[in-house]
């Protein structure tokens, strides 16, 4: 039980650094556009695996945004060898745009 | 580590030059036309409207096309382009042709000037089509939007082939009779087979991009596709077939059908949008949609009024060219400017891990309040200029060209602000 919530907890750390990773078209964080398919956090390990996804492929800002999230990650996870990969499949879509994404998206 | 190979987008070194290049020319043609406004008022082949028009539709337009769709297409195809030095090649040959053409347009001389000119400049298109051709073939994507895009690309080596022919003509003559009567074929395969093939494919991909609308119809596109080829394919048929010139006006028709379903997809994408607040270029670039309608509108006038009274109609004409070029064209391009300039020098300045602290947002590298100011003269400039040409009134022209050289003004500060800009806290 306790190791879950160190996980949950690891999970949660490595979401609210996504969250300051920006689209910079869109303005909107890349974990409400949708954009992070799955984040595993290796505690024993010091490992740290993002898998992202970009709005489309060849996207211009898609170096920047893997960077973004890859220097995000090691600030929160100090120490911690961090790996972002692509993955193209499903595509992303405007449906993975989350509630609050849509809020920000309406003002 | 190295860069993912789908992450591999085109160099900003190879897209800028072609932006600081439009950004001059536009700046350069529009004093050009504020000091030739009597050549306004004459016939539309008078040399120095000849030099406005390829100012604006190679310097301005083709140039900024080319930039633009070297950085966009790779989103397109879904890889990288197949060559980035073919890209470069291409940009010298027409960074040099294109002054040497319209200069030799200004001084009517079609000797070796012109000619020169011409060959550098085909020598551009055909390594943008070569690159293009072998992009798409690599990346075996054939979309609709990709369709647009390699045929106004084909379109346009066409049209540079044949435009040298033209240049040609006036010394050897290859073609029978006037010189002068092939030029209609060659502006308009430029025009629609050219700049609105690619315009409508690239932008019916970016204005849902940029409004973050799932709106898609690729049916609806396919038949603008069609509509728009084969409007093009009746009026040379048109040209080379005189029994068939009571069809003369089928073309405008089928383009006026081809806009209309391209502007009920807009306002699709547009209703469909998830961000509710548009900014002041996206704004311009939807409002440029409306704007394919004016020239399509004089051309039709043209045709019920004129077509068939030898030299009427001359004034018509030529405002008929300047709602093309000085239109619907400079009209998107202003808005789309603003929509991916800001963005790849952003890209450039702020990758993350090379820059300490927050960095701008891209939209702050260039000045909104500019951007609105230059928009506003631009279209009243634009209003009257157009309307000083059809009334032929010179000081409505005159207006109407000095605020468009200020528009021009504007927009070469906000451009170059950007392309200039360069990160202040290096780490």
């Amino acid at each position: 039980m306790n190791e879950m919530n160190a996980i949950d907890r690891h999970g949660l750390r490595a979401a609210e650094a996504l969250q300051e990773v920006l689209d910079p078209e869109i303005g909107l964080n890349i974990v409400d556009l949708g954009l992070v398919y799955g984040i595993e956090v290796f505690p024993e390990e010091q490992k740290l695996r993002c898998l992202l996804t970009l709005t489309t492929q060849f996207c211009p800002m898609g170096e920047s945004i893997v960077d973004g999230a890859r220097v995000a990650l090691e600030r929160a996870f100090e120490g911690y060898a961090v790996d972002v990969d692509l993955k193209f499949d499903p595509p992303w879509a405007y449906g993975m745009i989350s509630d609050a994404g849509r809020q920000f998206l309406n003002a | 580590m190295g860069v993912p190979e789908r992450l591999r987008t085109t160099p900003s070194g190879l897209v800028l030059p072609f932006y600081a290049y439009a950004a001059a020319s536009f700046l350069a043609s529009a004093l050009l036309a504020f000091f030739s406004l009597d050549a306004f008022g004459e016939h539309h082949h008078h040399p120095h409207l000849l030099a406005v028009t390829h100012s604006m539709a190679l310097g301005w337009a083709t140039m900024i096309i080319f930039g633009a769709s070297y950085q966009l297409v790779p989103v397109l195809i879904e890889r990288e382009l197949y060559s980035v030095r073919m890209g470069y090649v291409s940009f010298a040959f027409l960074a040099t042709g294109i002054p040497l053409l319209v200069g030799a347009f200004y001084a009517f001389d079609m000797g070796p000037l012109a000619k020169w000119g011409g060959r550098l400049v085909l020598l551009g298109f055909a390594l943008y089509l070569i690159n293009l051709s072998k992009s798409i073939a690599l990346s075996g994507i054939r979309n609709i939007h990709v369709r647009f895009v390699h045929t106004a690309a084909i379109w346009l080596f066409v049209v540079g082939a044949f435009g040298l022919v033209l240049v040609y003509n006036f010394t050897f003559r290859m073609l029978p009779g006037d010189p002068w009567k092939y030029l209609p074929l060659h502006a308009h395969a430029g025009v629609l087979g050219w700049f609105l093939m690619l315009i409508l494919g690239i932008a019916s991909r970016l204005i849902p991009m940029f409004l973050v609308s799932k709106y898609t119809n690729e049916r609806l596109l396919v038949w603008i596709y069609y509509l728009v080829n084969s409007a093009l394919a009746i009026y040379i048929v048109a040209f080379y077939v005189p029994a068939l010139r009571l069809i003369a006006p089928l073309p405008w028709v089928l383009l006026l059908a081809a806009v209309i379903l391209f502007g009920a997809y807009c306002r699709g994408a547009f209703l469909m949008r998830l961000r509710k607040s548009v900014d002041a270029p996206m704004k311009m670039s939807l409002l440029s949609v409306l704007m394919i309608l004016l020239p399509l509108v004089a051309m039709l006038a043209y045709l019920v009024a004129y077509a068939g009274r030898g030299g009427e109609g001359g004034q018509l004409l030529t405002t008929y060219g300047y709602l093309i070029f000085f239109g619907w064209i400079t009209a998107i391009i202003l808005g789309m400017t603003f929509k991916t300039l800001p963005f790849i020098v952003w890209n450039r300045e702020y990758r993350p891990g090379s820059f300490t602290g927050k960095p701008p947002n891209p939209k702050d590298l260039y000045s909104d309040g500019l951007f609105k100011a230059g928009a506003l003269a631009y279209l009243a400039g634009f209003a009257a200029f157009a309307s000083g040409i059809a009334i032929e009134h010179p000081w409505t022209m005159r207006v109407g060209a000095g605020l468009v050289v200020v528009a021009a003004v504007a927009y070469n500060a906000n451009a170059w602000k950007v392309l200039l800009h360069r990160k202040r806290a290096p780490k």
